[in-house]
């Protein structure tokens, strides 16, 4: 635009021309914008386990009243313009991890699927290409452990195919969550829209195949080697959190505890849409957040910023997480 | 507890043979960071910030002039740094304008394991070191300018037009400034400057504070940290970022206590007055901004809290 005209300018003049004959041919033009973000994924240790956290995208989700339940829009966006992001839209990312426990190659958490990465064009679904970035074949990966049973962390397990995405994996859920979604007498009883598809979803994913490699687990014991399972219901009933230990380190890795933290960190007491029990998800967060911050432990949260990894600290009204600053090599 | 778990699964036969060997032998583990390269739009402007890695500053006695080491090496850990250290990042970036490919600013060199990382981040990142037009540097410092030079001496950039500041050029290549430093980091300064830049003087052009240095980027005063630091507006339709350079270092200590004087500073007082100025203008007007000693990679925004500043830093786009 500018420059070419600029450029335009400098050609139409014979003096300019023989100058510019003279000038080596980058000066012209710079190489093309690469237009890609790097590779999402990011290593850091736990004692002798490794973390990869390997993104998988993150979504955009229109600010309405009814994203926050009880609390109007017009806060929400003023709570977004205060953490510096565009009012108006959420930016939801999500952020599954592999735990390499020198015995287990656990993936916690599997996205929003192949299927996910076609629909939105890339912008969510990005697991599989990430963990390929990261050198992790699907293959191997021994172990799926589900946090809970909504679509962004269980939608993974199948490709677009509807094939196993873990062909070798045994699928490691909570029993009380397992038990919940597959009661049909709970399926019959949903409110008709969000709560009911979720049933639905769940039919669809957790059969066939899945079902086959499937196995529950409890809450309070080990659901592999050093890594514990904590029950923190309210955003759905099963819902969990696993305790990730090697030596004297430990990451709490939250899952759903809070959505983004920039917002519900922050808010403690705003009920997203997706809490199933919103008082019960409320208590659970400030249960656990206080003990987050008055241990200083170290917390990874599947809807944190990419990589995710953060401490926590409480607020006059509440917590702010301070992320872990990346580390460049391990 | 869980070790004991697995043994007596393996003592049972029948257990271990449902387990299955993969489970037993497991796979190694990767060892091995993602290059840290990280990519954002301005503009039209595409903005790579490609890490040149990190390391613990070692601490001489005083780190901070006015304040003892025992205070720093609090705020670290209250900032969650591993505890006695305070652990600094380095951060390159290279801003393709569509007409130019411009690095600002190329690193400290293998001076240390974890450092001298920017030319395999560029190879991740895809950028051919011979396809960067302009370095543009912010100051003369070890960390900012050994990276234009390879081990073996030869230009890293070699197409590159090579620009640096006119003040911090006469201040560092002055034989007689470097006769009056301090030994230690000031004397070794004078030094590193020598080796970059003794026998290339002939492809260094110098800018003036105010001028566009490359399309859509000014260089703006900002002195104290060196007689000559400088940072970048760069700017590109409605979007703008300050490239700050080291107006201050590590943000969990000097943001938040910006009357803390690092032992770099040239002009201690200054760097603090510079710092006070700057933080008050880019939190007053919101301004994006990115910090070469930032946790990589370095970008967001900063609020005035207290008596000092705290850094906003920007959520991971997954996309570009």
């Amino acid at each position: 635009m500018k420059n070419e005209l600029s450029r335009r300018g400098l050609l139409s003049s014979a003096a300019a021309a023989a100058l510019a004959a003279a000038l080596p041919a980058q000066s012209f033009a710079a190489a093309p914008p690469a237009g890609k973000q790097a590779a999402g994924f990011y290593r850091y240790k736990v004692g002798d386990i490794e973390v990869t956290v390997v993104t998988d995208g993150a979504n955009r989700l229109p600010i309405t009243d009814a994203f926050v339940v009880n609390v109007k829009k017009e806060e929400v966006n003023a709570a977004l313009v205060a953490a510096f992001m565009e009012p108006g839209v959420f930016v939801g990312p999500y952020n599954p991890i592999v735990l390499n426990t020198g015995g287990k190659l656990a993936l916690v958490d599997t996205g929003t699927s192949e299927a996910g990465y076609i629909a939105s064009k890339g912008a969510t679904g990005q697991l599989m290409t990430n963990l390929a970035a990261a050198g992790i074949e699907a293959g191997a990966i021994d172990t799926v452990i589900i946090s809970h049973y909504h679509g962004d962390h269980i939608n993974g397990l199948l490709k677009a195919d509807k094939s196993l995405a873990f062909p070798n994996a045994e699928i490691l859920v909570p029993a009380n969550e397992h038990q919940f979604y597959m009661d049909d007498g709970n399926m019959s009883r949903a409110t008709k829209g969000r709560v009911e598809d979720v049933f639905k979803n769940v039919r669809r994913v957790i059969s066939g195949e899945v079902l086959k490699r499937l196995r529950t687990y409890e809450w309070d014991k080990d659901v592999i080697p050093g890594v514990l399972a904590v029950g923190t219901p309210g955003h759905t009933p099963g819902h969990t959190s696993h305790v990730v230990s090697s030596g004297s380190s430990k990451v709490y890795v939250q899952a759903d505890v809070t959505h983004a933290p920039f917002l519900f960190a922050r808010n403690p007491g705003w009920h997203a849409y997706y809490d199933q029990d919103p008082v019960m998800a409320e208590a659970t967060r400030r249960k656990v957040y206080d003990m987050l911050s008055a241990e200083k432990m170290l917390v990874q949260g599947f809807h944190y910023p990419f990589p995710s990894v953060a401490h926590v600290e409480k607020t006059a009204t509440g917590y702010r997480e301070i992320p872990m600053p990346w580390s460049p090599v391990i | 507890m869980a070790k004991l778990t697995r043994r007596d699964l393996l003592v049972g036969a029948g257990a271990s043979l449902a387990v299955g060997s993969k489970a037993l032998a497991g796979v190694p583990v990767a060892g091995k960071q993602v290059p840290s390269f990280y990519r954002s739009k301005l503009g039209d402007f595409e903005l790579t910030v490609v890490s040149d890695g990190a390391r613990p500053i070692p601490l001489p006695p005083r780190f901070v002039l006015n304040v003892p080491n025992e205070e720093v090496l609090k705020a670290a850990e209250a900032a969650y740094m591993p505890k006695g250290t305070v652990f600094a990042p380095f951060n390159p970036m290279v801003v393709n304008t569509g007409s130019k490919l411009v690095l600002i600013d190329t690193g400290y060199g293998p001076i240390a394991p974890t450092v001298g990382l920017l030319p395999q981040s560029l190879a991740a990142a895809g950028i051919d070191p011979k396809s960067i037009d302009i370095v543009l540097i912010s100051h003369l410092h070890g960390d900012h300018i050994n990276g234009i030079k390879k081990p073996d001496g030869s230009l890293a950039f070699p197409n590159a037009e090579i620009k640096v500041p006119a003040e911090d050029w006469a201040f560092w290549m002055s034989d007689e400034n470097m006769a009056k430093a301090p030994e230690g980091f000031f004397k070794a300064s004078f030094g590193f400057n020598r080796k970059v830049f003794g026998d290339i003087k002939t492809r260094v052009t110098v800018y003036q504070w105010g001028s566009e240095v490359a399309p859509g980027i000014t260089a703006v005063e900002t002195a104290g940290h060196t007689p000559g630091h400088t940072s970048f507006v760069i700017a590109s339709g409605a979007s703008k970022l300050f490239f700050q350079a080291d107006v201050t270092n590590v943000p969990d200590l000097f943001l938040r206590n910006p009357e803390w004087q690092v032992m770099f500073d040239s002009e201690p007082e200054k760097a603090v007055a510079t710092r006070k100025r700057v933080y008050d203008m880019v939190s007053a007007e919101k301004m994006f901004v990115s910090g070469y000693h930032f946790p990589f990679p370095g970008l967001g925004w900063v609020e005035k809290v207290g008596t000092g500043y705290r850094l906003i830093p920007a959520a991971w786009n997954p996309v570009l």
